[in-house]
C-alpha cells in the first residue's frame, strides 16, 4: 500500500511517501506507522492507542470518517494520505 | 461610545465637501458594522439598479465594533459598493493595519459619493481631513503609491489605494492596503478608479473603548488562547499558510484543474504550502491583532521570476497553478506579486487566463487574437498576461473584463466558470457538494468566504460532513453564512472561525459593545445581514435563475478521483435551502421573514 | 535576580497585540500610539521588532529629570512618580532609544514600568517574541541551542 505524507508528517516520516505491507484496517496501518516512523509520528497519529481525530486520513481520497472510521477495511492497492488538521483558503 | 466610534465621514468628491456625521446607531445595533452596516447604508442611499461606474454609486469603507480592539484578529475593515464584476452588492474585506487606524483616527467609516474631476486622495490625520490631489500618483503601482503617500504625509500613516488596474477600470481590480492586503473580490478597486479616488491615507492617535473592559479582556484572551491551542490556527496556518490546502484538495479529487476539466492535478505538490515553505518563504506574518500569522512573506531570489512580496495564498496558488495546468511555483508567486502591485484579484485573473486557455484549445480564440500561443501549462503566459491585464494593454484589455464577458464575446460563455459573472475559487463542487450550494447562493457570486463548507466537508472542521452527498448541506450552509456575516460585520478575521465558534465570537461582541443578549441573537444579526444583501440583489434585478452554477458542473461528471462520475445535485439542495431561509420557492424572502428580522426598506 | 524583557524579533508577527494590551493597562482603552512600546516593521528585511524600555542601569531619563520623578525601584525598574513629575519632557529627549513618550490628552509621561513586575506585553504575545524572564535563564536557552548542535554532531543517539 502507498502512504502519502503531508506538512510536518513528511519530517516525521522523513519521506513524502512510503510503501508498506498490506494492513487490514486503517487502525492497523496507523499503529504500524507509529512503530515504523518513530515517537513523533506515534504521538501525533495515536491518542491513547486509538487513531487521533486531530489528523486527516484519506483512503483513495475519501476521509475515513465517511468510510467507517479507523476500522475501515483496506485493500492492498489502496492509497492513503495523511495530513495534520488544516484549513483556510 | 463603546466598540463603535459613533462618527462617519461623508466625502462628496463632486462637490469636494467633507462632513462628519453621527453613525446611525439604530442601524448599527441591527447590522453591527463593516459588511452589514455598510450594506444598510448602500441600500438606503443608492438605487440597487445603479450603474457601478456612475457617480451615483457610492463606495463605503466601514469598520466593525471589534476593529482595533484586543479581540482576536481584529484588523478587518470592509469596502461596500455595487460591484462592477457581478452587478450584485459588493463587499470585500481586508486585514492589515488600515482598518484599525481609521478607528484610532475617530471614525467607523467613510462614505464616498460622486466623482472627482481629477485624481485625488483623502488624507485623514485625526480631526484633520482633506481631499488632496493625486495627479502625481496616477499610473503608479500600489507599492510606489504607498511609499510616496507615507513619505508626503506621516511615517506612521496607513494607506489603502488602487493600482493601475483600478484606474483602468479592470472589472476585478482590488483595493490594496498596507501594500499586500486586499479588499480583493468583485472589482471594487475599479469603482474607486471610476471616481478618480486613488487612495485613502489615515493616521489616528485616539483610543477605542469597550463597554466591559475586564470582561472583554477575559473573552478576547480566551479566544486567543483557544486559537493558539487549535491545530489549524495554532500550527497549520502559521507553519504552512493557506497553500497547505493544495494537496488536501488534490487528494480529495476536488482541486479544479485546467478550467475545471478535472479534479486532480498530477503536479499539485509542487505548488503546495509545503513547497512554498521550503523554497520561497521568508517569514510568516500577522495582521493587526492577529494571533494566527498565516500571511507568507516570500522572496524569489533567482531565475526569471525574481521578486519580493507576500503570498500566494491557496486560491491564487490554485487559480494560476492547477487551474492553468502550471506547476512552476516561482511563476505563480511572481504573477501573484504582480497582482498585488497592479491591484488585481488573482482568483479572477488566473481563472480568466484558464478560461482563455480552454477557449484557444477549443478554437474559439486564435493565436493572432491573443498575440501569443496560450496553452495549459505555459508558466510565462500567466506572468505576461497578468501584467497586460493590469495595464489593459494587448490582449490584457479583453482579459480585464473577466472570464464571463470574455467568453461571451467569443460566443462561448459556457467556458466561463463563474456564478453571477464572478470566477469560482479553488474547490470543485462536484467533489464538495455543499460548496456548489454555497457558490450558487453567495450574495456576491462565485466565492468561498461566504459559507466555507469545505471546512466540514473536506477537512472535518468542526463537523465531518460527507462531501459527496447533499444531506444536511443546506442546514449547515445557512449557519455558516449567518456566522460569516457576523464575523465580517464585527471587524474580525474569518479564519478565527476555524479555531473558535459562535460562543467565543459572540462573547467578544457583547462585552465590547455592552449588550446583554444570547448567542442566538448574535447569529440572528448575521441572518438579517444575509437577507438584506439578498434584497439588494433582488432589487438589482437578480432572480432564482441566477442562483445556479456553470453548466459544466451541473452536467459533465468529474472524470477522475474519488468524486468520479459526480455532478452537482444543486436543485434539491437549493429547494431545501430556500425553505430553511424562510424564502419562497423563487428564493425571495417572505414578508413574514423580513418582518421577523425587522428589516426595513 | 530580576526579570527582564527579552525580544526575539524573528518570531514577531507584527500584530501589535503588545501595543494594544500596553495601552489598555495604561488608560483602559485600546490606543497603540499611546503604548509604552512600539513594533517597528522593516518591509524589505521582512522583520518586525518590538522596541521598549530596557530599564537601563545608567538611565539617562532618570539622570536628566530635574524633579527626581524618575527613579529606580526595589526591583530595578525605572518608574515615574507622577506626583513629582513636572511635565518638562526632558526625559523624552534624553532617552537614546525613543522609549519615552507623552500622552497629549492625559498630559502624562508614557514609560514602561514592566506593569509592576507582571509584563502584560509578554503575556499576550502570541509567538513568544516578547518574553519576561530572568536574564540568565534567557541566556541559558541560547546556550542550549548551541549545545544542541554539538549534540546533533557528536551525540550517540539523536531523537
Amino acid at each position: 500500500m502507498k502512504v502519502n505524507f503531508y506538512a510536518y508528517f513528511r519530517e516525521y516520516a522523513n519521506a513524502k511517501e512510503l510503501t508498506v505491507d498490506h494492513c487490514a484496517t486503517v487502525e492497523e496501518l496507523i499503529i504500524l506507522l507509529g512503530q515504523r516512523c518513530g515517537p513523533r509520528m506515534h504521538k501525533e497519529l495515536l491518542n491513547e492507542g486509538t487513531v487521533s481525530d486531530q489528523v486527516i486520513i484519506l483512503v483513495n481520497g475519501r476521509h475515513i470518517a465517511h468510510l467507517g472510521g479507523p476500522q475501515a477495511r483496506l485493500q492492498p492497492d489502496d492509497e492513503i494520505s495523511i495530513f495534520p488538521l488544516v484549513a483556510g483558503g | 461610545m463603546f466598540g463603535w466610534k459613533g462618527t462617519l465621514l461623508r466625502v462628496n468628491l463632486t462637490e469636494k465637501t467633507i462632513q462628519k456625521e453621527p453613525l446611525n446607531m439604530k442601524d448599527a445595533e441591527l447590522y453591527l458594522g463593516a459588511r452589514g452596516l455598510g450594506t444598510k447604508y448602500m441600500i438606503d442611499e443608492v438605487d440597487p439598479k445603479v450603474e457601478p461606474f456612475s457617480p451615483e454609486n457610492k463606495v463605503i469603507f466601514m469598520t466593525g465594533p471589534l476593529t482595533g480592539t484586543f479581540a482576536a484578529c481584529s484588523g478587518r475593515y470592509v469596502v461596500v459598493t455595487k460591484a462592477p464584476l457581478t452587478g450584485t452588492i459588493g463587499a470585500s474585506n481586508s486585514g492589515g493595519h488600515f482598518g484599525p487606524e481609521l478607528k484610532f483616527a475617530g471614525y467607523d467609516g467613510i462614505i464616498f459619493e460622486g466623482k472627482a474631476d481629477g485624481p485625488v486622495y483623502l488624507y485623514i490625520n485625526d480631526d484633520q481631513v482633506e481631499i488632496r490631489s493625486a495627479a502625481h500618483l496616477w499610473g503608479k503601482d500600489v507599492h510606489e503609491t504607498t511609499d510616496l503617500l507615507v513619505a508626503e504625509t506621516e511615517e506612521d500613516a496607513r494607506v489603502a489605494c488602487i493600482g493601475p488596474a483600478g484606474e483602468r477600470l479592470v472589472k476585478f481590480a482590488t483595493i490594496m492596503n498596507d501594500k499586500h492586503r486586499a479588499a480583493g473580490r468583485s472589482g471594487l478597486g475599479a469603482v474607486m478608479g471610476s471616481k478618480n479616488l486613488k487612495a485613502v491615507v489615515v493616521r489616528g492617535t485616539g483610543a477605542v473603548a469597550v463597554a466591559q473592559p475586564d470582561a472583554f479582556l477575559a473573552t478576547s484572551m480566551d479566544a486567543r488562547t483557544k486559537l493558539k491551542a487549535h491545530p489549524v490556527t495554532g500550527v497549520g496556518l502559521p507553519t504552512y499558510g493557506t497553500e497547505v490546502l493544495v494537496n488536501v484538495l488534490n487528494q480529495s479529487g476536488a482541486l479544479p484543474t485546467k478550467n475545471f476539466a478535472s479534479g486532480k492535478f498530477d503536479r499539485a505538490d509542487e505548488t503546495g504550502g509545503e513547497t512554498l515553505r521550503e523554497k520561497y518563504l521568508v517569514r510568516n506574518k500577522g495582521c493587526f491583532g492577529c494571533s494566527i500569522g498565516c500571511a507568507r512573506v516570500t522572496r524569489i531570489s533567482d531565475g526569471p521570476y525574481q521578486g519580493f512580496g507576500e503570498g500566494p495564498e491557496y486560491e491564487a496558488g490554485w487559480s494560476y497553478g492547477a487551474n492553468c495546468g502550471i506547476h512552476d511555483l516561482a511563476a505563480i508567486t511572481k504573477a501573484n506579486f504582480i497582482c498585488n502591485e497592479l491591484g488585481l484579484d488573482p482568483i479572477t485573473m488566473g481563472a480568466t487566463i484558464a478560461c482563455a486557455m480552454e477557449m484557444m484549445k477549443k478554437g474559439s480564440l486564435s493565436r493572432e487574437q491573443v498575440g501569443r500561443d496560450l496553452v495549459f501549462g505555459d508558466a510565462e503566459a500567466i506572468v505576461e498576461l497578468t501584467r497586460q491585464t493590469g495595464l489593459r494593454v494587448g490582449f490584457g484589455d479583453q482579459l480585464a473584463e473577466g472570464s464571463y464577458r470574455l467568453a461571451e464575446s467569443y460566443g462561448c460563455p459556457e467556458l466561463s466558470m463563474t456564478v453571477k459573472k464572478q470566477e469560482l475559487p479553488a474547490y470543485d463542487p462536484r467533489g464538495v457538494q455543499g460548496m456548489g450550494l454555497e457558490y450558487a447562493t453567495s450574495n456576491r457570486g462565485g466565492c468561498h468566504v461566504r459559507g466555507y463548507l469545505t471546512a466540514p466537508e473536506i477537512l472535518g472542521v468542526p463537523e465531518k460532513l460527507d462531501p459527496l452527498t447533499t444531506e444536511g448541506k443546506a442546514f449547515w450552509l445557512k449557519i455558516f453564512q449567518d456566522l460569516t456575516a457576523v464575523i465580517d460585520s464585527a471587524g474580525i478575521c474569518l479564519f478565527t472561525s476555524l479555531g473558535i465558534g459562535l460562543p467565543e465570537i459572540a462573547a467578544q461582541i457583547r462585552t465590547a459593545v455592552g449588550w446583554d443578549c444570547s448567542d442566538e441573537a448574535i447569529l440572528e444579526l448575521g441572518e438579517r445581514i444575509w437577507n438584506l444583501e439578498k434584497l439588494f440583489n433582488l432589487k438589482a434585478g437578480f432572480s432564482k435563475a441566477d442562483d445556479t452554477l456553470p453548466k459544466r458542473l451541473l452536467e459533465e461528471p468529474l472524470p477522475d478521483g474519488p468524486a468520479k462520475g459526480k455532478v452537482v445535485e444543486l436543485e434539491p439542495m437549493l429547494e431545501e435551502y430556500y425553505a430553511l431561509r424562510g424564502w419562497d420557492a423563487d428564493g425571495i424572502p417572505t414578508a413574514e421573514k423580513t418582518k421577523a428580522l425587522t428589516i426595513e426598506g | 535576580m530580576s526579570k527582564v524583557l527579552i525580544i526575539s524579533p524573528e518570531k514577531c508577527l507584527g500584530c501589535r497585540s503588545c501595543e494594544l494590551i500596553c495601552s489598555f493597562h495604561r488608560e483602559g482603552a485600546f490606543n497603540p500610539k499611546q503604548a509604552a512600546l512600539s513594533v517597528l516593521t522593516f518591509e524589505e528585511a521582512a522583520i518586525s521588532v518590538p522596541v521598549m524600555c530596557m530599564q537601563c542601569e545608567e538611565a539617562a531619563c532618570s539622570k536628566v529629570c530635574p524633579s527626581g520623578a524618575l527613579s529606580r525601584n526595589a526591583s530595578g525598574t525605572v518608574v515615574v512618580d507622577e506626583n513629582k513629575c513636572i511635565g518638562c519632557k526632558f526625559c523624552i529627549s534624553a532617552c537614546p532609544f525613543g522609549n519615552i513618550s507623552y500622552h497629549p490628552a492625559e498630559r502624562k509621561i508614557i514609560k514602561c514600568d514592566l506593569c509592576g513586575g507582571d509584563s502584560n506585553c509578554a503575556k499576550v504575545c502570541p509567538t513568544g517574541a516578547i518574553e519576561f524572564k530572568e536574564a540568565n535563564v534567557a541566556n541559558l536557552r541560547k546556550k542550549k541551542a548551541v549545545a544542541d548542535k554539538f549534540k546533533e554532531v557528536f551525540g550517540e543517539a539523536s531523537v
